[in-house]
């Protein structure tokens, strides 16, 4: 497994459950979790306020609304953006179809494999 | 040019005519009906109709009724298809049809004097309606002509019948500004019961004004190509007084040509696909919304199986806990689905997870509460974490433990649940890293945006969670 230590990565995830091994996934890859919301206007405030953020990693679907008032910010502030979603790229609207996207459920070698251009690592994999 | 001689006049008439006197008896009659009746004039004059042609049938009271009325009402009265039969000069009989014009001729005081008969033998026809097989050759040209036009005209009345009301819709639209000439009942239904005809589109239609259609029918018109349409889309006035609506057609527009093949008009037919592709596109969001969902309750039980593994080195409890884990979930999704994926009360999200035990050691109350779909995966998951618990270690490890359940909504409409361990000797506050404190602070906290407060009193743990109105009322279009 590649390591990403010391990467700062921004999450959005409103289960708990799927959070869980999310933040599992990224303490295994040497990620620090710098910023996390559950909820839309939680997203949105922290995503005006975070720091310094390697990477983004976006459910799309937060309680019925979409994460995408959250990326905007971001992506203004040149964060690369990582989407998570269970509809696949389709679920995407087309403005941001060329972004990365992982579809759930996703397994660790997922995660890595879709981190490490966005943070400019070979994975050799 | 000398003055006109009506008698003769009268006898050259091609169609036959006789006269008859109030009584009923024969006073003129042309060479034409002669012929039809084969007599002679004087075998006729003076004579009874009804003795020479005697019929006691319908027909015959019909045709004395017609001649009553005549006389009676001073009123032409005309007998469309009279079923006659004449006695020939030799005795024998023919079954005539015939047409039967009664026209009263009046005496200078304006009362009836005599009533002049005019009849056309329509038995051919009669013959051809008979046995259809009838060859067209062995009629009179006049008949055939006249038969001709008859089924014409009878064809012509059926067909625009059959467009009239086929279940496609068709309209004809004539010359370079597309005017309705016509348009089948469904076509009229199409467009809200407007009126079309002898309009062109754009005055009847304005709502399709720039969408396209005229250039097309401009096209068509001009080009006299063929355009056809699949599941076009077009925003249509379907009900007077109301906004356009989304309409799907499958459509063609066809020109319509002169004998010369110059285009006078487009033919249109189609079929409303509204329906279908209504149905189509739901079902195309419900397939979505299922991947969708079950690929988020995989990631979940893949979380749980995760999560488990990681924090038990016993493979015999992991595999315990996992199950009973799965079966939570399992259970929070039957609920759900019997609500439609609606919500669920928090009454039976708790029972569900302690009924199995003694209702002395468990007590549980509080009013009807609707969960939201998304709060009631959170919160049982949660309950089930709370159950295990104490099961483990505490109140429900030991007989004389006590647990109580009890949940309100209170002044701010925030659900508050109270869960109430009594009886445990020796309290000890567990694993901060655990799965179960992890997952209560995060789904109270995290994902509910409510407020967890867990102590470890002398006695047992008490939990009090407290979750806003937008974490477990507010409704969404589907979880994760």
């Amino acid at each position: 497994m590649a390591n990403f230590s010391g990467r700062r990565v921004f999450v959005v995830e409103d289960e708990t459950l799927v959070l869980f091994n999310l933040e599992d996934i990224l303490a295994d890859l040497g990620c620090e979790v710098v910023g996390q919301a559950m909820r839309l206007d939680q997203a949105i405030t922290l995503a005006k306020s975070v720091g310094d953020v390697d990477v983004a990693i976006l459910d799309v679907n937060i309680g019925g609304a979409t994460v995408f008032a959250a990326a905007e910010i971001l992506a203004e502030k040149g964060v690369p953006l990582l989407f998570a979603t269970g509809y696949g790229r389709d679920g995407l609207p087309p403005e941001w179809q060329d972004r990365a996207v992982i579809v759930k459920p996703y397994s660790p070698q997922d995660v890595e494999r879709a981190l490490a251009p966005l943070l400019g690592v070979a994975t050799g994999t | 040019m000398g003055e006109v001689d009506y008698a003769r006049t009268f006898d050259v008439l091609p169609s036959p005519f006789m006269i008859v006197d109030t009584d009923l008896c024969y006073v003129a009659a042309n060479r034409a009906y002669l012929e039809t009746v084969d007599r002679t004039l004087p075998e006729l004059l003076g004579k009874s109709l009804f003795e020479l042609f005697p019929n006691s049938g319908e027909s015959g009271q019909r045709l004395r009724a017609s001649f009553d009325s005549v006389m009676a009402t001073g009123v032409s009265d005309t007998l469309a298809y009279l079923p006659y039969p004449l006695q020939r000069a030799d005795g024998g009989f023919d079954q005539r049809y015939w047409t039967a014009v009664h026209v009263p001729l009046l005496d200078d005081e304006g009362r009836v004097a005599y009533v002049m008969q005019n009849t056309v033998d329509v038995s051919e026809f009669a013959r051809l309606r008979a046995a259809a097989t009838v060859p067209f050759t062995s009629l009179s040209a006049e008949t055939r002509l006249i038969e001709r036009t008859r089924e014409a005209e009878a064809s012509s009345a059926d067909f625009r019948r059959l467009f009239q009301q086929a279940p496609g819709f068709f309209a004809i639209l004539s010359g370079p500004r597309h005017v309705f000439t016509f348009a089948s009942d469904s076509y009229l239904r199409l467009v809200g019961d407007r009126p079309l005809m002898g309009l062109p589109v754009e005055t009847a239609l304005p709502e399709v004004v720039g969408q396209g259609f005229i250039a097309l029918l401009d096209r068509v018109f001009v080009e006299g190509y063929v355009h056809q349409a699949e599941s076009a889309r077009i925003m249509l006035l379907r009900q007077a007084g109301r906004e356009p609506e989304e309409t799907y057609l499958d459509f063609s527009y066809h020109p319509i040509r002169d004998p010369d093949g110059s285009i006078t008009g487009v033919f249109v037919q189609g079929t409303d696909r509204t329906e279908a592709v209504r149905a189509a596109h739901l079902q195309r969001l419900l397939i979505d919304e299922l991947n969708h969902r079950v690929n988020n309750t995989l990631a979940t039980v893949q979380s749980i199986a995760s999560q488990t593994l990681r924090a038990s080195t016993d493979p015999a409890l992991a595999r315990q806990a996992f199950q009973a884990r799965i079966l939570a979930l399992s259970k929070a999704h039957n609920m759900l689905s019997d609500r439609r994926w609606h919500d669920t009360d928090i009454g039976r999200l708790v029972r569900q997870e302690l009924d199995a035990f003694d209702s002395s050691q468990v007590r549980y109350s509080g009013p009807a509460l609707m969960v939201n779909s998304k709060a009631t995966i959170a919160l049982a998951m949660l309950l089930h974490e709370l159950a295990s618990n104490a099961v483990r270690h505490g109140a429900l490890s030991l007989p004389q433990g006590r647990l109580d359940v009890a949940w309100h909504e209170d002044e701010t409409d925030s659900l508050v649940l109270e869960w109430k361990e009594q009886g445990v000797p020796h309290v000890a506050a567990p694993d901060k890293r655990g799965f179960g404190s992890r997952l209560l602070d995060t789904v109270v906290v995290g994902e509910l945006g409510g407020q967890l407060d867990l102590r470890y009193e002398p006695g047992g743990l008490v939990a009090r969670l407290s979750i806003p109105p937008v974490g477990y009322i507010a409704q969404e279009l589907s979880f994760g």
